[in-house]
């Protein structure tokens, strides 16, 4: 796999400027209620990008398995077991998971772009592994991952908390951030990165960002009071068959331009 | 006067005469003799261990054996940083050999990454180093070279294998004749008493003015506690290879000619001994 930083000159995200980005995202992220912070380390100062949230998934479990060893079935802790009530399926259970999901954004200056690290347990303090982690990912952007899940989400040490995270591999993310930027800049609007950036990676991991975060900015104005928001009714886009509309403001652009990405 | 190239040959070939012992309350038939071994300091834990896994394995039932995972003193130790970076970090200044236990149950989740096979090592490698020279040419000279290239990189640290190891990483030493150097330098920083892992920023070998950045330079910029001397007096050590360089060595040096295959100068700031 290659990392294609070289070539024209695209944009660079500063460290800086990743800092004023995450300040401005996190504004939004307190007038609609989306739960994300900011944490600070307390030896050097720099920080991250912090959200937790807990999915809640149904699982069916098949009757004649429930009882045996099934993949991960023993390890599954299911905090409520409830028998089906259709008939037809009355031989089958169901059961419910609650996941605690992490998700942290850091800044990488080896890359100079941002890097999303997550981790995920069960209530009982079970960690997730890639693989349940794999399979948890929207079917459709599975296909591109499972070409080669190496290259996209891997293991690795958090470089602040020093503990076990998973990683979305930051190489290919210079190549669909620099096009849309620089078409956006060409259309005097002002793109939020890490919106733009956020919402495209991120539903691959299951973390997606509600449709109020896109705005449509006047011409040269940044100012959040004088915006005026396209109100856009919240978009359910864990569960639909097509990909997940990315919530940021260019309304010209959809994810059809930007394709599913093999990062 | 010793050739620069002897250097190289005296990091790669460094070792570390270890004794491993299996903890205490792993389950065994008969008892468990301990296991002798003189690891790559250049190497990671679980690509040589191979032979210590099978010892053990040996006198265990195989439902009491998943993952093996070593610990020194308490410390679960992370299969992902070289073996010399995990010496000199946590027992540089204690009596050889090096007494690490062996466990092969309660894998601790919330310090070390797992290792499932030797493919999670390549991969880690690789991304170092290719994280090492987006920091030294834009990714310019890693990107160039073909995957088979990327292969004996790894192949070469796998089978121990200096020359052809260094027949490929002599491109990622090099840089163009205009510069004096590297962009930045790939280093990390580690002192054992902190929670954040390693620091690490970025840092040009070279001044505005021309002038090559020592190891001191770099150090006063990016963790000054390390050499400023409390009560007059030099606390800590800064060790990479077991040893103290010089604080006047230029960095451009130390990172030809002193960083790990993966192309990083891991260097570890401890305690200096007492006596």
């Amino acid at each position: 796999m290659s990392c294609s930083m070289a070539g024209e000159e695209d944009f660079v995200l500063e460290e800086k400027r990743f800092k004023q980005y995450c300040e401005e995202f996190i504004k939004r992220s307190q007038q609609i209620g989306d739960g994300w912070e900011w944490r600070t380390s307390k030896d050097l100062g720099d920080g991250y990008l912090s959200k937790t949230h807990y999915q809640v998934r149904n699982r069916k479990i098949p009757p004649d398995l429930k009882e045996k060893n099934h993949d991960n079935c023993e390890q599954m802790l299911c905090t409520h077991v409830e028998e089906s009530l259709d008939d037809s399926q009355a031989a089958g259970v169901c059961a419910t998971e609650v996941i605690h999901y992490e998700y942290h954004v850091l800044y990488s200056s080896s890359y100079r772009v941002p890097v999303l690290y997550f981790r995920a347990c069960f209530l009982d303090g079970r960690p997730l592994t890639l693989d349940e982690i794999w399979k948890s990912v929207h079917a459709c952007y599975q296909a591109c991952l499972l070409e080669g899940p190496w290259d996209t989400i891997t293991q690795q040490e958090h470089p602040i908390l020093g503990q076990p995270f998973f990683v979305l591999h930051p190489c290919r993310t210079n190549e669909f951030i620099s096009s849309v930027l620089s078409s956006s800049r060409k259309h005097d609007r002002h793109i939020n990165y890490i919106t733009l950036w956020l919402s495209t990676v991120g539903p691959v991991v299951g973390l997606n960002l509600p449709m109020s975060y896109a705005k449509l900015a006047p011409e040269q104005d940044t100012n959040d009071d004088s915006v005026e928001r396209q109100r856009v009714e919240p978009h359910e886009a864990g569960r639909s068959a097509q990909a997940p509309s990315s919530a940021f403001g260019l309304g010209h652009l959809n994810t059809a331009d930007l394709g599913v990405h093999k990062f | 006067m010793t050739d620069d190239k002897d250097v190289l040959r005296d990091v790669w070939f460094g070792r570390i005469p270890t004794c491993f012992t299996l903890y205490q309350d792993e389950v065994t038939e008969r008892e468990a003799e301990p296991y002798y071994l003189l690891l790559p300091r250049i190497s990671y834990l679980t690509l040589v261990t191979d032979k210590v896994k099978k010892h053990f394995q040996k006198v265990m039932r195989q439902e009491e054996v998943s993952e093996i995972w070593f610990e020194y003193e308490g410390t679960p130790l992370k299969w992902h940083y070289p073996i010399g970076l995990l010496f000199d970090l946590h027992a540089s200044n204690t009596a050889l050999p090096w007494s690490i236990t062996v466990h092969f149950k309660n894998f601790p989740e919330k310090d070390l990454l797992h290792c499932h096979s030797k493919d999670v090592i390549e991969a880690h490698f690789m991304a170092c180093i290719k994280e090492a020279d987006a920091l030294k040419h834009k990714s310019q000279v890693i990107n160039e070279m073909q995957k088979k290239d990327h292969k004996q990189l790894w192949m070469g640290l796998q089978n121990d294998k200096f020359e052809q190891f260094w027949a490929i990483n002599r491109k990622l030493m090099e840089y163009p004749p205009e510069d004096s150097g590297f962009r930045y330098i790939p280093f990390r920083i580690y002192q054992a008493t902190t929670e954040r892992p390693f620091i690490q920023k970025l840092f040009r070998p070279i001044a505005s003015g021309g002038e090559l950045h020592t190891l001191g330079d770099l150090l006063k910029d990016v963790c000054p506690s390390a050499i400023t001397p409390e009560d007059g007096e030099q606390k800590t050590q800064v060790m990479i290879h077991g040893i103290e360089p010089m604080l006047e060595t230029p960095i451009q040096w130390l990172s030809e000619h002193m960083s790990y295959p993966d192309n990083f100068l891991h260097i570890s700031i401890i305690p200096r001994p007492t006596d």
